[in-house]
């Protein structure tokens, strides 16, 4: 499984999707777009947008953080 | 199926608590020290605010007594502590549906159930208001953002707009100033800045103040490139700009409550006796962003919210409501 979260140190719902990932034992990359440009252009490039959160799981992009689609692809990838 | 005693009792409360921002947790704290078994519904859903509510969006609180600076983040996270430290407080990640009032009692239905509550407090708060003109919603979440503390980090070295007057859009445009290389702020009126954050504007040399300005539209072309104004700056209609922020006040989050009967003012917010922060029904209470007070902060909504803890508590204990 590989879960990337493409975030901002300042935004909420960055903190939350984390505290997710940790709270079901997901490892994931945390790419802080705030200081990586070449990262934060990488994320408009999948997501098509300018916001954060961004996540990648297994190729899948999600914008924002999304509870119930998260859950089903980690069921998905179990 | 029905229900077991023990899965009803789960689902009986004294005081359900629509919203979890800094006020609803703080009346679910004060609720619980009066011995109200208490239920805090907060939103789960990426579009809303996660527990902690609009303060989270806030890069440094500097007016809440006790922490001379302290982030809003930080602070949301201390308010939902403090609330968890009783027993009797329940916080769920779920949005309240549907709002019913049945006998004595209000039915609140989520996705993942329904609750009983004795009495009901709105701490729901508002929402972003969007910027109306041509490009805006083509182009958000490309250039037009609203979460500047979010967001605002992806415009380093940029030029960006924040359109806006309030005192929350100068401390956006604050934030923005620490990445972007250049902030226009765009108010049609005057600035209403609490003056420590006007005088903080007015030296930033990054920042550009358009005054008595409006902006008409935003042109783009898979991302946001201009903006156009309704009256020339320094001979220029039209502004590049990489980004363009909204913080053009809230719209109050009201809709669950008005089926109930609830009194609703022109601006869509609840009418309370700003006593005892009740509703005019009986039972049900408002505090903080979502009601017609007249001046809103992390800090009064606090105290709204205990205030009408304390109501709650006299409502449910002097009316002896025990069925529904």
């Amino acid at each position: 499984m590989t879960v990337k979260v493409y975030s901002t140190p300042s935004c909420p719902w960055c903190h939350k999707a984390k505290e997710f990932f940790k709270e079901n034992n997901v490892a994931f990359d945390d790419v802080d777009v705030s200081e990586d440009v070449a990262a934060a252009q990488e994320m408009v490039q999948k997501s098509g947008q300018m916001g954060v959160p961004v996540i990648d799981f297994n190729g899948e992009i999600i914008v924002g953080f999304d509870v119930q689609r998260l859950t089903e692809l980690m069921k998905k990838a179990a | 199926m029905e229900k077991s005693e023990k899965e009803k009792g789960n689902l009986n409360f004294d005081f359900i608590v629509l919203g979890a921002g800094g006020t609803g947790l703080a009346a679910a704290m004060y609720a619980a020290r009066l011995g109200l078994k208490t239920l805090v519904l907060g939103s789960s859903n990426g579009s809303e605010l996660p527990v902690g509510g609009v303060i989270t969006t806030t890069d440094n609180v500097e007016n809440y007594p006790g922490f001379p600076k302290i982030s809003g983040m930080e602070l949301a996270k201390k308010l939902e502590e403090h609330a968890r430290e009783y027993d009797l407080v329940d916080i769920k990640q779920e949005l309240a549906e549907k709002v019913e009032k049945k006998k004595n009692c209000f039915l609140v239905q989520t996705k993942k159930g329904t609750y009983q509550g004795k009495s009901l407090l709105f701490a729901t708060g508002t929402k972003w208001r969007k910027l109306e003109v041509p490009g805006s919603a083509e182009f958000e979440r490309k250039g037009v953002n609203y979460c500047a503390l979010c967001d605002g980090p992806l415009f380093r070295d940029k030029v960006v707009a924040i359109v806006g007057g309030s005192d929350s859009a100068v401390k956006d445009a604050l934030v923005l100033s620490k990445y972007a290389k250049k902030v226009y702020v765009i108010a049609r009126n005057e600035l209403r800045a609490e003056p420590i954050n006007f005088e903080k504007i007015k030296s930033d040399k990054k920042a550009e103040i358009l005054t008595k300005t409006n902006v008409k539209e935003i042109k783009g072309d898979s991302v946001v490139r201009s903006i156009v104004l309704d009256k020339p700056y320094k001979d220029q209609k039209e502004l590049k700009v990489d980004g363009v922020f909204v913080a053009i006040g809230h719209i109050p989050l009201s809709d669950l409550a008005k089926p109930l009967g609830v009194e609703i003012d022109d601006h869509g917010e609840i009418k309370i006796d700003h006593k005892t922060s009740e509703t005019n029904v009986k039972g049900i209470f408002a505090a903080g962003d979502v009601t017609d007070k007249g001046f809103k902060q992390l800090i009064t909504g606090v105290g709204d919210g205990c205030t009408a803890a304390y109501y709650a508590y006299e409502y449910v204990t002097k009316n002896q409501v025990v069925s529904c």
